[in-house]
């Protein structure tokens, strides 16, 4: 076949395909399913379109795309950019996949019944219809045909959009898979780029879940402004907090916060035992330790706190606080706080 | 994501270690130094909570070290003591500050349409909030993509959520109790 010849012309001079281009273009790396059809669906793809007569070929490769010009002539082959339209090459895996089922007729019929039922059958009344015809070189008939298939596809694709596969799904992979939609670019640095915007837009909207008041704010500045606030506003609590705990009575000890997590420990639980109660008041003083389960504070006689007081108010709080309830109840100052950096480091 | 009581505890936990190394000493008087000491265990704490997978974290730690190495090492119980105290923080500043003004330059050969115009104030814009937030989170500066840079306050604004409740119940505590 003199489309043959051509075509092995070209893939022997090396001519870069657009389509193979975009093929390799557009899985960074490789993907699993996609460079295991590549080979065989650009030879598959093609040697099954070669089967077909040319006319039909080309009617073929260029249904999907908008240019209809090019839809026409062998000459027109010279000039053929295969669509970069990675739809495309779906279909052309799907024809190389179904070419070796059925090398005439289940092409376009495989291709269609994946997307919807009726633009499929139509397809495989017009195959009929062009197997008929497939001899005859009349162009206009071709491209009636061809525009006949351009709409039932333009109304396929419309309805499945392919969309970009989620970030998430991106990153449990190696390689990188995105698809482009329709009507955009699709070099690699472009869907590169794409990918990487949709990163950044799914980590801002989780972004603003957290910070509150950022749900009904729109434009990425504006979200950007309240989250610096609010880094700042939760650092200048922590100086505060800080401050008012080192100026609180400094007979607070700091062996207190550690039966305070001794306490935490089973009372995070939530398992609010009276036994943990009981611990609290006989505590014991540990200097060096490092096991906080089983440090207790020794607590001086004149300075013993009436339970009953306490107990109440943090029963009381319980559910607004997790660590209040406990803390109070440990509540015991015996000792003063002793940092002393400057001492240390010297 | 919210902070979960066994972040809270393990940071508690962290916390008191920290403290704990103060406590031998006794001579503090100042509240000044007793809030240094308490906000740098805290941060600390929060930071090592992470054990060094985020950036944040680890100019964090680094930025404590420079101001009391002991409590660094002594709270990190020397698994990453030493990688994280001794490692340089890259120097990026520079070379962003170089590429700003070289690309400011270029700008101003180049034509501009009405569209662009307004395409370029707005990614100015959002360049500026950016440069906002990276000098917030700590360790900003050296992180080199915005994908990074939103990941790591994400994080670090649960961790500070974590701080802030934890302390505060400590604080409240501690004033309830001081009251009687």
């Amino acid at each position: 076949m003199d489309l043959s010849g051509r075509f092995g012309a070209r893939s022997g001079d090396g001519v870069p395909f657009r389509e193979a281009a975009a093929l390799e273009s557009l899985h960074i790396g490789g993907g699993e399913e996609f460079r295991q059809m590549v080979p065989p669906e650009n030879a598959g793809g093609f040697a099954a379109l070669l089967e077909l007569p040319p006319t039909q070929a080309v009617e073929l490769l260029h249904s999907s795309s908008s240019s209809a010009s090019q839809a026409t002539t062998l000459h027109s082959l010279g000039t053929l950019s295969f669509p970069s339209n990675p739809l495309l090459m779906e279909r052309a895996s799907r024809f190389s996949v179904i070419a070796t089922d059925n090398q005439q007729n289940g092409n376009v019929s495989g291709e269609t019944t994946t997307t919807s039922s009726v633009p499929s059958n139509e397809h495989i009344k017009t195959e009929p219809a062009e197997t008929e015809t497939c001899d005859q070189a009349a162009v206009e008939k071709q491209s009636n045909r061809c525009g006949k298939r351009k709409e039932l596809d333009k109304k396929v694709k419309s309805s499945t959009k392919k969309k970009n596969k989620s970030s998430e799904e991106n990153e449990k992979l190696p390689y990188v898979h995105v698809r482009a939609r329709r009507g955009q670019a699709t070099d690699s640095h472009s869907l590169a780029e794409r990918a990487r915007r949709e990163k950044i837009n799914a980590r801002m909207k989780l972004l603003q879940e957290l910070v509150p008041g950022c749900d009904k704010i729109q434009g990425t500045a504006l979200v950007l402004d309240e989250i610096i606030n609010h880094v700042q506003s939760l650092q200048r609590q922590v100086e505060m907090l800080s401050m008012r705990l080192a100026s609180v009575n400094p007979r607070i000890d700091f062996n207190l916060d550690t039966i305070l997590a001794s306490e935490n420990g089973s009372l995070m639980d939530g398992s609010f035992n009276g036994a943990t109660m009981q611990l609290a008041w006989p505590l014991q003083v540990m200097e060096t330790e490092q096991s906080y389960h089983h440090r207790q504070l020794q607590q001086p006689p004149s300075q013993q706190w009436p339970f009953d007081g306490l107990n109440q108010p943090v029963w009381g709080r319980e559910e607004n606080q997790d660590h209040g309830n406990d803390h109070n109840n440990l509540m015991v100052g015996s000792t003063s706080l002793h940092p002393n950096q400057v001492k240390m480091e010297l | 994501m919210q902070p979960t009581s066994s972040m809270k505890e393990e940071f508690l936990k962290k916390w008191q270690m920290g403290l704990q190394i103060y406590r031998p000493l006794i001579d503090n008087t100042s509240v000044s130094e007793r809030r240094k000491a308490i906000k740098l265990s805290a941060d600390v704490a929060m930071a090592s909570l992470r054990k060094g997978t985020t950036c944040w974290s680890r100019a964090l730690i680094q930025k404590t070290a420079t101001e009391d190495n002991f409590l660094v090492r002594q709270m990190l119980s020397g698994i990453k003591a030493e990688t994280l105290i001794n490692k340089k923080l890259p120097k990026v500043m520079c070379h962003r500050k170089i590429v700003r003004r070289s690309k400011m330059i270029l700008r101003r050969r180049q034509s501009r349409s009405a569209i662009e115009e307004v395409a370029a104030k707005a990614r100015k814009l959002i360049k500026k909030k950016t440069q906002g937030l990276r000098n917030v989170v700590p360790g900003g500066e050296f992180m080199s993509n915005d994908v990074l840079l939103i990941q790591e306050t994400l994080d670090y604004i649960v961790s500070l959520q974590t701080q802030v409740n934890v302390m505060r119940s400590i604080v409240d505590a501690a004033e309830a109790g001081s009251e009687r």
